[in-house]
């Protein structure tokens, strides 16, 4: 720095110290922009890194087996086309793939279906020729693809990666080539208060999990802007549904898509999409009633393959008088609040967690007890065990629960073994509230205490955050006999938790039993009736080797027994209730392997199911060859076609996020530094400029 | 002059903004150094057959291998624990692909500015040693490196061998976090 000469300096020289003077003042402020509006980009850098990463890879080329070389992924428009009757759905979704490449390539979609489609259908359709898919063992359809890829045969192979999430692999799309691949599914559809529900999921933004602990999902807007700007949808999905409900459907709502309804000629009402979709951040999700004359308060599907009569049954009990629920309200409850408090459930997590244990507190009643355990690496009971619930015991709960904080490990295990003691407390109900983000590794080890431990418990688990393990949470309230809640935002814990205990207040019929006609064996699942709250029906997949009598449903509502008979209606006979078994049962194969059985025992009984009712599960795909070869021999580019993840499996599916904002950090700082280097430089110039 | 407060703050202002970014920057490549020596010891015992201990007291995960690479000077011990947080830390094992140094595909992942940035200079027909608990041993070499889309879950993928897969964003040099790019380098299992 030259100013310790200004004393002596001529006028021209000042002239010139005053513009530099000038210069550098401008240059600091730019860099200081510079570095403000980097700053700002870093504060939203994940949300900046869709887009900025995006358009630098052009999303759609990807890597081929040389490394370095890239091809055109194959795009997709897929059609779903659900037809529901009665019960049961029968959904067609068909992918329409297009090369715009000038290679031949092998397409790779990875779409979700709902969790317990019973997918039997594969069919390619090239030109005018259509190719029908056969189911094999996993192995031995990996096998036939990968010959007849090979070969130069067009082939397809549709596999299951996860309960709700599939692969479809296409080889030897030509260039500019269109193939159509179908695939077909069965689905039982969830009846909750009067209501027919039906969920078809639709693809979503992928999730970036930041270095940080919050994961922001910031796919909704980027998606919903980029839709809006009427950019071009690159896979579109368009669904239409028919209902045939055999009488008129009283009301009829989706719930997070624009629908057009209307009438067909047959009587059966038509849902279209408005617009086609792409990505939404929300499955589809369709509810219709009937009206009250018609709410079906039980039903009995058969269907006949064979010597076997497969049914599906379904009883609403009986809504209680205001009496009842009352007398059911006064019934005692011993309810153990239990909060994962570890590192994960940092941020917008733990202040939902919060919120819904304060939520749960004020349920309760000065005859009920209750207990609040928080655990994260070690588990910390707030009492040493239940008390009655009296207002200054609640109040001090709701202190201490205010102060909770997240931090350390996930040690799940405790926590369940604290809650869950195997005794039954008399007089009382007791329900254990799980309130977790699940984000445990040895879920098959708790599944195990779960079951171990329960005794008269019900274990309810609600799932906290933007990215729980909703397969552990689901599956942990089956095990414990109750249900799961999934929390989604802060704004949604008030609506959920008061249904859930707006539920569970009220056990409508308890130690439900169906008896089938003497002497019938009969297979059905689930093989235990859960409890039944406010609202829920039972829902049963049976399998007989005689023909189906009468069906007689007991339980217990209030302290009064209860009782239905159903006898088959021919008129009801229904087809694909024999895959809706066919999968139930799959399921409960490989939930033995949560209870410990060898995977090496289930896997030949899965198997079996499969392939005699032509179903894909985890060890058996659907897998259809062209007889012709119209491809290149050997290898040939692979390409991932952009895929759609289940919101809140994102994470789960999704190749781990690996890289920090370390070297943006640097850059930023350094820039930074070299702004205040010269923001000084400028002052100094200021001070001396004042000085002379 | 009345310009001169202005300057000071804003030069304050830019100073600490630096120096939170570098302090930032500096933290992520703190951790992943001094976490790996701290693991270190919690390693020796779980190798030599007791329980896997914690490396600290509230940590979220546990060693469960070492892998290295002597031509590179990589030494590295794996985590069990894949969650954002314990990436930090270490080489993660993804949880559910088959355990690490056992029959199947072993998938790591790890960030591509800390521990796995040595993954851009691994070719074709490198040797990794792997260490497991109890001291098992088992050599893979490398096969095949891609880049794939962070949804092709096929990587993860049970394999009918002893495959080693070792996944990180790309590319390395990125500024910006949250690439949809992984990278791949696949390693089968040497007798």
């Amino acid at each position: 720095m030259d100013g310790k000469a200004a004393p002596t300096r001529t006028p021209t020289d000042l002239v010139g110290d005053m513009i530099e003077l000038v210069a550098r003042a401008f240059v600091g402020g730019v860099a200081a922009a510079v570095a403000m509006s980097l700053a700002i980009l870093a504060l939203s850098a994940t949300a900046q890194a869709a887009t900025v990463n995006e358009a630098k890879t052009g999303e759609l080329l990807l890597a081929t087996q040389t490394a370095g070389q890239y091809t055109v992924a194959p795009r997709i428009a897929t059609e779903v086309a659900i037809e529901v009757s009665g019960m049961v759905a029968r959904t067609r979704v068909t992918q329409h793939f297009h090369n715009p490449g000038s290679e031949h390539v092998e397409g790779v979609y990875v779409f979700p279906l709902p969790e317990r489609a019973a997918v039997d259908r594969l069919r390619i359709l090239i030109g005018s020729r259509a190719i029908e898919g056969r189911i094999r063992e996993k192995g031995e359809a990996r096998r036939i693809y990968s010959q007849a890829k090979s070969e130069g045969r067009k082939a397809a192979l549709v596999e299951q990666q996860r309960p709700n999430l599939f692969t479809n692999t296409v080889a030897h799309i030509g260039p500019n080539e269109r193939v159509e691949v179908t695939i077909e599914y069965q689905q039982a559809l969830g009846y909750e208060n009067g209501e027919y529900r039906m969920r078809f999921p639709l693809a979503v933004a992928p999730r970036y999990v930041p270095m940080g602990e919050s994961a922001p999902i910031i796919g909704p807007r980027t998606r919903t802007a980029e839709a809006a700007s009427g950019a071009t949808l690159i896979n579109p999905v368009d669904i239409a549904v028919f209902i045939d409900a055999g009488v008129p459907v009283a009301s009829a709502r989706s719930s997070y898509h624009e629908a057009a309804f209307s009438k067909a000629g047959d009587g059966r009402l038509v849902v279209q999409l408005v617009k086609a979709q792409e990505e939404a951040d929300r499955d589809f999700e369709l509810t219709w009633s009937l009206s009250p004359a018609n709410t079906p308060r039980a039903a009995l599907f058969t269907q006949s393959q064979g010597s076997i009569d497969y049914a599906l049954l379904m009883v609403v009990p009986p809504q209680p008088t205001a009496a009842e629920r009352a007398a059911f309200r006064a019934m005692p409850r011993e309810m153990i609040l239990v909060i994962d408090t570890s590192g994960s459930m940092q941020g917008a997590s733990m202040e939902q967690a919060r919120a819904a244990l304060l939520m749960a507190l004020d349920t309760l009643g000065p005859n009920d007890r209750f207990n609040v355990v928080e655990f994260n690496s070690v588990t910390r009971p707030m009492l040493p065990g239940a008390v009655p619930a009296t207002s200054r015991a609640l109040a001090d709960a709701a202190a201490w629960v205010r102060k909770l904080k997240a931090n350390g490990g996930t040690e799940m295990a405790g926590a369940l073994t604290f809650a869950l003691d195997g005794r039954d407390t008399p007089g009382y109900l007791r329900q254990v509230i799980f309130v977790t983000d699940g984000a445990v590794g040895n879920e098959d080890a708790l599944f195990k205490l779960i079951q171990e431990r329960l005794g008269g418990s019900r274990l309810f688990t609600v799932g906290i955050g933007s990215a729980p393990n909703g397969h552990f949470m689901t599956r942990a309230a089956q095990f414990g006999r109750g249900s799961f809640t999934y929390i989604g935002n802060v704004n949604e814990v008030n609506d959920k938790m008061s249904r859930l205990f707006a539920k569970i207040e009220s056990p409508v019929l308890r130690d439900v039993k169906v008896h089938w006609p003497d002497g019938t064996p009969v297979e059905t699942f689930p093989e235990q009736v859960p409890d039944l709250y406010l609202g829920e029906p039972v829902l049963l997949a049976a399998a007989a080797r005689a023909p189906l009598g009468t069906v007689v449903v007991t339980g217990t509502s209030g302290n009064k027994p209860w009782s239905v008979a159903l006898t088959p209606d021919a008129d009801r006979s229904a087809a694909g209730v024999g895959a809706l078994w066919a999968r139930a049962k799959i399921a409960a194969h490989m939930d033995e392997i949560a209870r410990g059985t060898a995977l090496e025992e289930v896997r030949p009984k899965v198997v079996k199911v499969a392939l005699e009712h032509h179903l894909v599960s985890a060890y058996t795909s659907l897998v259809a060859v062209d007889v012709t070869p119209t491809g290149p021999m050997g290898a040939i580019a692979t390409a991932l076609v952009k895929t759609s993840m289940p919101h809140g499996a994102a994470n789960g599916t999704d190749l781990p996020q690996t890289d920090t904002a370390a070297t943006l950090q640097l850059l930023l700082g350094l820039l930074a530094l070299l702004a205040a280097g010269m923001a000084a430089v400028v002052g100094r110039r200021a001070e001396l400029a004042g000085v002379a | 002059m009345s310009r001169r407060p202005a300057i000071h703050a804003a030069m304050f202002l830019l100073l600490g903004l630096g120096a939170w970014q570098l302090a930032s920057a500096g933290w992520i490549h703190a951790k992943a150094l001094l976490a790996q020596r701290l693991i270190a010891s919690a390693w020796t015992q779980a190798r030599d057959g007791g329980p896997a201990r914690r490396p600290w007291p509230w940590a979220d995960m546990r060693p469960v291998a070492r892998l290295t690479l002597a031509s590179r000077n990589v030494d590295l011990y794996v985590l069990d624990n894949a969650s954002p947080r314990s990436l930090a830390f270490g080489p993660a094992h993804v949880g559910g692909t088959a355990s690490p140094g056992g029959h199947g595909n072993t998938v790591l992942v790890a960030h591509r500015d800390t521990h796995f940035a040595f993954l851009e200079r691994v070719e074709i027909g490198d040797e990794l040693e792997f260490e497991t608990a109890y001291g098992r041993r088992a050599r893979y070499r490398v096969r095949e490196v891609t880049i794939v889309d962070q949804g092709e879950s096929r990587v993860l993928d049970e394999a009918g061998e002893a495959l080693l897969t070792l996944v990180t964003c790309y590319p390395f040099d990125a500024v910006l976090p949250g690439t949809r790019l992984r990278y791949v380098v696949i390693a089968g299992r040497m007798a």
